[in-house]
C-alpha cells in the first residue's frame, strides 16, 4: 500500500479524490424506485409465518360462525375417531407420559432457566422481547379461548387431563412459545439452532400426537396453538432482535458489531462506488475491540493515477490507499439512546445527552464534526462524507485512515508529542469544541505528530468544565508515559496555571473515559492527586446536577420498572408459573 | 477477524473491474415502478397482516357477537358443554340463569377442567368474600339439612358453619352423577338474606339431557361417547 494519491492534508495523510470526480456527467444518482444498496430484507420464512398467522386469524373468525364451527368440528371429530381406533392400554400409558412433557413444571424450568441465562449473559434486549412475547402470546391465547369458548372433543372418551376451553390448545401454545424463546434467545444461529428446531419440532409433534390420541384437543386446536406459539415469537424475535444486529453469541467479542460479509459487504462496496465514487477493493473489520458504538472498517481503495487508468503502477491492478469507515446501524442508535438515558439517570446533566432520533442524524452529526474540526485546524481525519446502505437503517461514515500511526502509549511520548498534544487541546478550546472522549486509544502519533480520532462525541460550545476535562484527560494520558511534573511544566507553556487547576477541579471518576480511568488506577502514582498538588488550589467544580429532566426520568423509570416487575409477577402467578 | 468477515471486492463481471467512467457499462435500466414481484408480495403480506390485525382487534375489543361473560349462561350450549365435559356423569350443569346476574354481582375465575368446574360469584356488597361454586362428581353432605329442591330430580341441602357474626355455610345441589356446592360467607346484617336470595336465583341448573339435544341440533355432535 502506501501510494499517496495527492499531497496535502493537515495531518499529512493522503487525499483521495473520488474516482468519478472527473466525469462530465457526475456520479449516477439512484433514481426513484431503484432499490438502495442493501434493501431491507425479510426472510421468506418470515413471510410464510405471517401468512400462517393470518390463516389462524381466519380460522378463529370462522369458528365464531356456527355453520363453520359445526363443519370444522365434524372434520376434527372424524380425525379423532380415526386416531381412537389405535387405542390400547400400553399405548395410552405411553401417550399420557408423552403428554406430561408439556407440564407446568417443564414450562417453569424452561421459562425461568431462559430468563436466568439471559440475565447472566446480560442479554437484556433479548430478555425484554422474550418477556413481552411470552406475555402477549399467553394473553392472546387466553382472550381467544374465552371469546371462542370451544368445548373439548365431543362424543369420544377423553383420556387425558385438560383445563379450560379447547381452542387454541394453551398448553401446546405455551410449550411452543417457550421452545421458540429458548432457541431464538439462547442458541446461536446456524447449525445448533437448526438442530434445536428439529428437536423442538419433534417435541411439539410428539405432544400433539399424544393429545390427539388422548382426544384432549381437536386437531384445529393444536394447529392454531402451534402456529401462534411458534410463528408469533419467531417473527417477533426476527423483527425486534434480528440476528445480524443482535446475534446470540457466547464469545467475548463485542456484540455491537455487524457482519460485513454476506449481502452487506457488496452493498457497502456498491454504495461507496455509486455515492462517493470510491473504488473499494476490500472491506474488512478493523479495531473492533476498541469500538462499541459502531462497526469500524478499513476500506482498501484503488487509487487513481494521472493517466486515468486506475492502476497505481504497482502491477497489482490498483491496490491503493486505505480509508476508515464506521458502519452505523439501528442497533448503534439504540445503544446510543440507552447509554445517554442511563448517563442522565445515573450521572445527571453532564452535558447535552439528547439522543439522536435516527441513524441518519447520527452519521450526519459525525460527518459534520469531522468537517468542523478539520476547518478548525485540528489533526482529525479528513472527512470523505457518508453513504447510505439501507435508508434510515444503515450508513457508513468515511474518513481518512491514519496509516502508519500508533496509539500514543505505544508510540512513545517525548516533548514534541507532549507539546503537540497540549496544543491540540488549546486549539479545541480556541475553536469552542470539546472532544469529550480523550483517552489513549483515541490519540494516535505518527512521525512525532499527534492525531485525534473518534470525534463522534465531540460537541461545539460545550459547558466550560467539559472543555477543562479534555485538558485533564489529555494531561493524564501524557503523564502515563511521562511524569505529572513534566507534563505540568510543559502545559504551563500553553495554558495558565488556573486552567490546569480548573481542569483537575472538574475531574471526577465519571469524567474520565473508562480506558483511561483503568490505566490511571493501575498506575499507582496518584496522578490526579499529584496534578492537583502542582496546580493552584481550587475547590471542586460541581458537575452532577439534579435538574427536572433527571428527576422526571429517574421517577418514570423507577415506576416503569416496578410496574414491569408487578405485571410479570402477577402474570406468572395467574399462569401458574410460580 | 474477531468473527466478522471482511470481503474482497473482486466482484467478477461487475463494474468493479473497470476503473473510470469511460469504461463503465451503462447504468442499469430503470426498474418498472411498482411492478416488481417482490413489491407485490410485500403488499400482499401487508394486506394479509392488516386483515389479521383487524380480525384480532375485533376479537380483542369485543366487537364480535360472542358474549363476554366468562361463566356460561344456561342457553349457551357450546360453552355449557365444557362444564358438562368436566364431570361426564353429572346429569345437571350449573350456569348463569337466563335472567342473568343481579346488579352488583359478577361471575369470575371460571375454571373448567377434567374432574370438575369452579367459579366465583362476587357481590360489591360483600367484597373479598365471593360465593364459591363447584361442580364435582360427588360431595359429602351428610351433616347438612334438606331444603326445598332447586330443580326437578335435584336434592338440595344446607349446612351452616356460622350464623353470627358471619353468616357462612354451604349449599349442596345433589343429583345423579354429580353435585354442585356453593360456599358462602356474608356478614350477618340487613343484606345477607337478600344476597343469599340473589345468588341462589342467579345460578341455574341445566339438564344434561337438554344440553345433548341442543348440541345435536346446533352443531350436529353428540356430547357423550
Amino acid at each position: 500500500m502506501g501510494t499517496p494519491i495527492a499531497p496535502g492534508g493537515r495531518a499529512g495523510g493522503p487525499v483521495l479524490p473520488p474516482v468519478l470526480a472527473t466525469s462530465p456527467l457526475g456520479r449516477r444518482r439512484r433514481p426513484s424506485g431503484e432499490p438502495p444498496p442493501l434493501p431491507r430484507h425479510i426472510e421468506h420464512s418470515t413471510r410464510w409465518y405471517l401468512l400462517l398467522l393470518a390463516l389462524t386469524a381466519v380460522i378463529w373468525a370462522g369458528l365464531s360462525i356456527r355453520p363453520v364451527l359445526a363443519l370444522v368440528t365434524r372434520g376434527d371429530l372424524a380425525v379423532l375417531h380415526a386416531v381412537a381406533t389405535l387405542r390400547s392400554t400400553p399405548l395410552t400409558k405411553v401417550m399420557l407420559d408423552v403428554d406430561a412433557v408439556r407440564s407446568a413444571w417443564t414450562v417453569r424450568v424452561a421459562f425461568y432457566g431462559t430468563i436466568a441465562v439471559l440475565v447472566a449473559f446480560r442479554r437484556f434486549q433479548h430478555l425484554a422481547v422474550y418477556l413481552v412475547v411470552f406475555l402477549l402470546t399467553a394473553l392472546l391465547d387466553s382472550a381467544v379461548a374465552v371469546e371462542i369458548g370451544r368445548m373439548r372433543p365431543a362424543g369420544i372418551q377423553i383420556l387425558g387431563h385438560w383445563n379450560g376451553y379447547a381452542q387454541p390448545s394453551q398448553p401446546v401454545a405455551t410449550l411452543a412459545v417457550v421452545l421458540a424463546g429458548l432457541l431464538y434467545t439462547l442458541v446461536p444461529a446456524g447449525r445448533w439452532r437448526n438442530r434445536g428446531k428439529l428437536a423442538a419440532a419433534a417435541i411439539l409433534g410428539a405432544v400433539c400426537a399424544a393429545r390427539l390420541y388422548l382426544a384432549v384437543d381437536h386437531p384445529t386446536d393444536l394447529l392454531t396453538a402451534v402456529i401462534v406459539g411458534w410463528s408469533l415469537p419467531v417473527v417477533a424475535y426476527r423483527l425486534a432482535v434480528p440476528g445480524e444486529v443482535s446475534p446470540v453469541s457466547y464469545s467475548r467479542e463485542r456484540k455491537a458489531h455487524l457482519e460485513v460479509g454476506g449481502r452487506r459487504g457488496p452493498a457497502i462496496v456498491d454504495a461507496l462506488d455509486r455515492q462517493l465514487g470510491l473504488d473499494v477493493i476490500a472491506v474488512e473489520p478493523f479495531g473492533l475491540a476498541a469500538s462499541a458504538g459502531s462497526t469500524p472498517l478499513r476500506l482498501r481503495v484503488r487509487t487513481k493515477t494521472g493517466d486515468g487508468s486506475g492502476d497505481d503502477g504497482d502491477g497489482d491492478g490498483g491496490c491503493g490507499a486505505a480509508l476508515f469507515g464506521k458502519l452505523y446501524a439501528l442497533s448503534h442508535l439504540r445503544s446510543d439512546r440507552w447509554n445517554k438515558l442511563a448517563r442522565t439517570v445515573v450521572y445527571g446533566r453532564l452535558e447535552d445527552e439528547k439522543p439522536f432520533s435516527t441513524v441518519r442524524r447520527l452519521v450526519e452529526y459525525e460527518d459534520h464534526m469531522l468537517r468542523l474540526m478539520r476547518d478548525a485546524g485540528l489533526p482529525t481525519p479528513q472527512p470523505h462524507g457518508f453513504v447510505e446502505i439501507t435508508p434510515e437503517r444503515e450508513y457508513v461514515v468515511v474518513m481518512e485512515f491514519f496509516d502508519g500511526s500508533a496509539e500514543i502509549l505505544k508510540a512513545g511520548v517525548d516533548d514534541r508529542v507532549i507539546d503537540d498534544a497540549l496544543k491540540t487541546v488549546r486549539t479545541m478550546w480556541d475553536a469552542g469544541v470539546a472532544h469529550r472522549d480523550i483517552k489513549p486509544s483515541n490519540i494516535l502519533v505518527r512521525d512525532g505528530r499527534v492525531l485525534l480520532i473518534d470525534v463522534a462525541f465531540a460537541t461545539v460550545r460545550p459547558t466550560p468544565w467539559r472543555q477543562a476535562v479534555d485538558l485533564a484527560n489529555m494531561m493524564l494520558t501524557l503523564a502515563l508515559a511521562s511524569t505529572p511534573e513534566h507534563v505540568y511544566e510543559r502545559a504551563l507553556r500553553v495554558f495558565a496555571a488556573e486552567d490546569v487547576a480548573e481542569a483537575f477541579a472538574a475531574t471526577r471518576s465519571i469524567t474520565i473515559p473508562t480506558q483511561l480511568r483503568s490505566l490511571v488506577r493501575a498506575d499507582h502514582r496518584g496522578l490526579i492527586g499529584r496534578f492537583r498538588q502542582l496546580a493552584p488550589s481550587r475547590p471542586p467544580i460541581p458537575i452532577q446536577l439534579w435538574d427536572l429532566r433527571r428527576i422526571e426520568l429517574t421517577s418514570v423509570w423507577t415506576v416503569l420498572l416496578a410496574l414491569a416487575v408487578a405485571v410479570v409477577v402477577a402474570y406468572v402467578r395467574v399462569a401458574g408459573l410460580l | 477477524m474477531n468473527g466478522a468477515r471482511g470481503i474482497e471486492a473482486a466482484l467478477p463481471g461487475s463494474r468493479r473491474q473497470h476503473d473510470d467512467q469511460a469504461t463503465r457499462p451503462a447504468a442499469p435500466p430503470e426498474p418498472r415502478r411498482g411492478a416488481a414481484p417482490a413489491r407485490r408480495w410485500s403488499r400482499l403480506v401487508a394486506a394479509v397482516a392488516a386483515t389479521a390485525a383487524l380480525v384480532a382487534a375485533i376479537f380483542l375489543t369485543g366487537c364480535s357477537a360472542i358474549p363476554r361473560n366468562t361463566v356460561p349462561g344456561c342457553g349457551e350450549a357450546q360453552r355449557l358443554a365444557i362444564i358438562a365435559q368436566s364431570v361426564p356423569s353429572a346429569s345437571y350443569v350449573p350456569c348463569i340463569a337466563p335472567a342473568g346476574l343481579p346488579p352488583g354481582w359478577r361471575a369470575t375465575a371460571f375454571d373448567p377442567a377434567s374432574g370438575g368446574t369452579n367459579f366465583l360469584l362476587q357481590s360489591d356488597r360483600n367484597p373479598g368474600r365471593p360465593v364459591r361454586v363447584s361442580l364435582t362428581a360427588g360431595c359429602a353432605f351428610a351433616r347438612a339439612t334438606p331444603e326445598p329442591a332447586r330443580a326437578p330430580g335435584v336434592r338440595t341441602y344446607l349446612w351452616y358453619d356460622s350464623i353470627s357474626p358471619r353468616f357462612t355455610g354451604t349449599l349442596y345441589d345433589v343429583f345423579p352423577g354429580g353435585c354442585v356446592t356453593y360456599s358462602f360467607d356474608f356478614v350477618q346484617g340487613p343484606d345477607h338474606i337478600a344476597l343469599m336470595e340473589q345468588w341462589e336465583a342467579a345460578v341455574g341448573l341445566y339438564p344434561r339431557q337438554q344440553l345433548r339435544l341442543d348440541l345435536r341440533n346446533k352443531l350436529g355432535v353428540e356430547l357423550d361417547p
